[in-house]
């Protein structure tokens, strides 16, 4: 490639390494627009903007169509404004582009399926992502969580510490629920059937998803464990475009379970993670898996046919309606299962329209969620699955896919609807039905299954409250979450003190030392991360536990980007009593080697 | 039947040639593109519902698809725009069979019924043709997305739409301007038709056998819909 004056580095490097990326499907799909238009119709984008014609698919796919033209066809090199091909030249180009390709795209594939022409769009997309993420183009977002899978092999950088100690904590949590000292959930355990990953979500922001799969093992008599290491079934690859990224991270985990000697590997509820791990991950790897791979969904179905768990549906009696993830759906065909399991687990399942392959997006798919610039953007386009959700009238949105719980949690809290989000895995751990000893381990019969997810002391007459004696700073500035989380830790015995600010924060920790701060990441004053840094830095607060509080998971990165030891808890916004709870009590239980 | 002017006798030869260059070029485009453009595959073992999809299921699937306005939500909730879709390329289909009609079987164009048909299909894609143009120009998404050629191509087939109507009878009692125009667009149009994108069927049964054969290997193609709604 002609390297011209005019052009930056970065330009030419999107161009040369474009030449290397197109494979033939990407470029009969570059060559095949007709630009008939029948795609607009069918992105949630343009039905939630529908005067702007620049969240158009065919629209969008022309900024990068345009760079194929001009480089790589010789009717745009000869005839470039005829055909309407046209080159980056400068990194202000590239800006433009990465606005489109990471802003207004979350490569939902349904205008692929909409396409007479059968160009796929959503695949060239994700490979002009990796075109700018290779020069260092994308969105803060992306580059943070890369990062972090980069160089922890999880994509929210979870220590193995960390990890570890919520595995044991859920073990902890399982053996109390079923009254059962025996039950474990077992690490590095060779030759075992099944190989269970997870999403680093379920280690942050929802333990008791390990639980429940825990139960649904144990209950199924299964014989399984889980990895120390490569462990994380979520893969940023996919999102950013970057196929190195993705062979590894999928490469780690099929060494572990090679390592491990496993017989299969199972996945638990993720959109993005099952179709990386499972349709992607061999082909970025450039390997054949020698083991069977599949999602949790399938393998609790399989309980429950083959007789090893029994369920009671009556357990999950109020209306639920199921999401598809368009990783699941439209990329690996998995819709069916889902909605056999949910009619076997719950009594009354509402389907939702359109749905399956043809289902629209959860609005926080292709990393939407950790782009906090385009966030405006992304709810505004929630409208359409505002609606969706709306008209089935159902309590609960039930779906099998992290990142999909955070997307649809963010809509129902945007446009106000009263539903709440939840698994599979949860409503299945919900609904079975403990009655005699699993068939392998032999172990005590528990005690019937009971829904709470946390035994909460209420303080009844000479019970000990679970934070009776802890002294916690709550710092907010929104005075709903400051007197929500307040009234819920003092009602648990917790003396509680409060700051609105960051200075505030200091001020108070620094002169009441107390045992736990919860943190809002988005506080006026001085910046909280700062403020973080600062308490991490006083010999006098070594003691102080942390557990971040936020509804901008990509805030993440204010704590992150500092050379201190994390905080040791984290919750996400709308903050739900019972996960505060946990949190906070397990916060309370780390102890730091070098405390 | 009326002596073709010399004139009208090269436009005649004039199109063969043409017709060869486009053969010519669609040869090298294509050995272009396959050469140029290495296949991707797939190692991961299938997904979906075993039996249901498969890739050569998916593969046939997608190649149907465009007469299934059913199989996807863009057809199925623009049922006229299909309807539209088939008129077009019916009238293209018919125009073009009349480049060799008129010189290999003028036989076929002395019946009525035939001379009927064919004209009602260019006749009608005509109109679509109009109908296309005020959309392009009328509709802020389709302007937004459309180049100078989408625009002289449309132009430019439906006006030989008109020639290619008129010229139908294969008659010249009231002179030759209509079978002049005809086959110098057409003679035209195979100069330029590699070039532009109204070549766009020659990548289409690349694009629809990969995406078919992709999707039916990951278990989407075909697609299953909602058993209650059909």
């Amino acid at each position: 490639m002609k390297k011209t004056k005019e052009k930056s580095d970065k330009a030419q490097k999107v161009i040369d390494r474009m030449g290397q990326k197109l494979n033939r499907q990407m470029a009969g799909s570059l060559l095949a627009c007709v630009h008939c238009g029948m795609c607009t119709e069918s992105c949630h984008y343009v039905l939630a903007n529908p005067d702007d014609p620049t969240y158009a698919p065919a629209y969008k796919a022309d900024r990068i169509r345009k760079i194929f033209k001009r480089h790589f066809d010789w009717t745009g090199r000869v005839l470039p404004k005829w055909v309407g091909a046209a080159s980056v030249n400068t990194d202000e180009d590239l800006e433009e582009l990465k606005d489109i390709v990471f802003g207004k795209c979350t490569n939902c594939r349904r205008c692929t399926i909409n396409c007479p022409m059968g160009v796929d769009y959503a695949t060239f997309n994700r490979m002009a992502r990796g075109l700018l993420v290779s020069v260092g183009v994308m969105p803060e977002g992306v580059a943070v969580v890369s990062k972090d899978q980069w160089e922890t092999g999880n994509q929210m950088g979870v220590l193995k510490e960390d990890y570890l100690d919520t595995l044991e904590w859920m073990e902890e949590e399982l053996q109390e629920e079923l009254d059962d000292p025996n039950i474990k959930i077992p690490v590095d355990v060779p030759d075992c059937e099944v190989v269970y990953s997870i999403n680093p979500r379920e280690v942050k922001y929802d333990p008791r998803s390990i639980a429940d799969a825990a139960k649904i093992f144990h209950m199924a008599g299964e014989k399984w464990t889980m990895p120390s290491e490569g462990w994380d079934m979520t893969n940023f690859g996919l999102f950013s475009g970057d196929d190195d990224l993705g062979g590894s991270v999928a490469g780690r985990l099929f060494e572990s379970v090679e390592e491990l000697n496993g017989k299969k590997l199972v996945i638990s509820e993720c959109g993005h993670g099952f179709r990386s791990t499972r349709c992607e991950g061999p082909n970025w790897a450039k390997t054949d898996v020698p083991f069977e791979m599949e999602s949790s969904v399938n393998t609790m179905l399989r309980y429950i046919k083959e007789g090893r768990i029994k369920v009671d549906k009556s357990k999950n009696p109020e209306p639920v309606t199921f999401h598809d993830s368009c990783n699941n759906a439209r990329s690996c065909g998995l819709f069916e299962e889902p909605r056999e399991l949910l009619s076997l687990v719950c009594e009354n399942f509402q389907e939702m329209y359109p749905n399956r392959a043809e289902n629209y997006c959860c609005t926080g798919g292709g990393g939407a969620m950790s782009m906090s610039e385009y966030t405006p953007r992304r709810l505004k386009s929630g409208v359409v699955k505002a609606n969706q959700l709306k008209e089935t009238g159902a309590d609960y949105v039930v779906t099998s896919c992290h990142n999909c719980v955070d997307g649809l949690t963010d809509v129902i809290r945007h446009y106000e609807l009263d539903m709440k989000v939840t698994q599979l895995v949860n409503l299945v751990a919900n609904a079975i039905v403990i009655d005699e000893k699993p068939a392998v381990p032999a172990e005590a019969p528990a005690e019937p299954e009971v829904l709470e997810e946390v035994p909460v002391a209420v303080g009844a007459e000479g019970e000990e409250l679970p934070l009776a004696g802890r002294r916690i700073l709550v710092a907010d500035d929104e005075p709903d979450q400051l007197d929500f989380i307040s009234m819920v830790l003092e009602d648990n015995g917790a003396e509680i003190l409060t700051a609105e600010t960051g200075d505030e924060v200091l001020e108070v920790a620094r002169r009441e030392k107390p045992d736990v701060l919860t943190l809002d990441l988005h506080m006026p004053g001085r910046d909280v991360g700062e403020v973080f840094e600062l308490i991490r830095e006083d010999p006098e607060l070594q003691d102080l536990k942390v557990c971040i509080i936020t509804g901008k998971p990509e805030l993440r990165k204010l704590i992150y980007d500092r050379s201190v030891r994390p905080p040791e808890g984290y919750v996400d916004k709308p903050v739900d009593e019972k996960r505060l709870l946990l949190n906070v009590r397990k916060v309370l239980e780390v102890v730091h080697q070098d405390a | 039947m009326h002596e073709h002017s010399a004139l009208l006798q090269f436009a005649h030869t004039l199109h063969w040639y043409a017709l060869a260059f486009m053969g010519v070029v669609y040869i090298i485009r294509i050995t272009w593109f396959v050469r140029r453009f290495k296949a991707g595959g797939e190692r991961q073992a299938a997904t979906g519902i075993p039996g249901m999809t498969t890739p050569s299921k998916g593969v046939m699937y997608s190649l149907g698809n465009v007469a299934m306005p059913w199989a996807m939500e863009s057809s199925r909730r623009n049922l006229f725009f299909y309807v539209q879709f088939v008129a077009f390329h019916l009238g293209v289909t018919s125009a073009i069979a009349l480049l060799f009609v008129i010189p290999w079987a003028p036989g076929w164009l002395e019946n009525q019924v035939v001379v009927l048909i064919m004209q009602a299909c260019i006749g009608a894609a005509f109109l679509v043709g109009l109908g296309r143009i005020v959309r392009r120009f009328g509709n802020k998404h389709m302007r937004a997305i459309s180049s100078p050629d989408d625009y002289f191509s449309l132009i430019l087939l439906t006006v030989w739409f008109f020639f290619s109507f008129l010229a139908v009878p294969n008659s010249t009692a009231n002179g030759e301007w209509h079978m002049l125009g005809y086959f110098f667009l057409a003679s035209f149009f195979l100069f330029y038709v590699p070039f532009s994108k109204i070549s766009h069927y020659l990548y289409y049964p690349f694009t629809r056998y990969y995406i078919g054969k992709s999707l039916g290997h990951r278990g989407v193609f075909p697609i299953v819909r909602d058993p209650a709604r059909g």
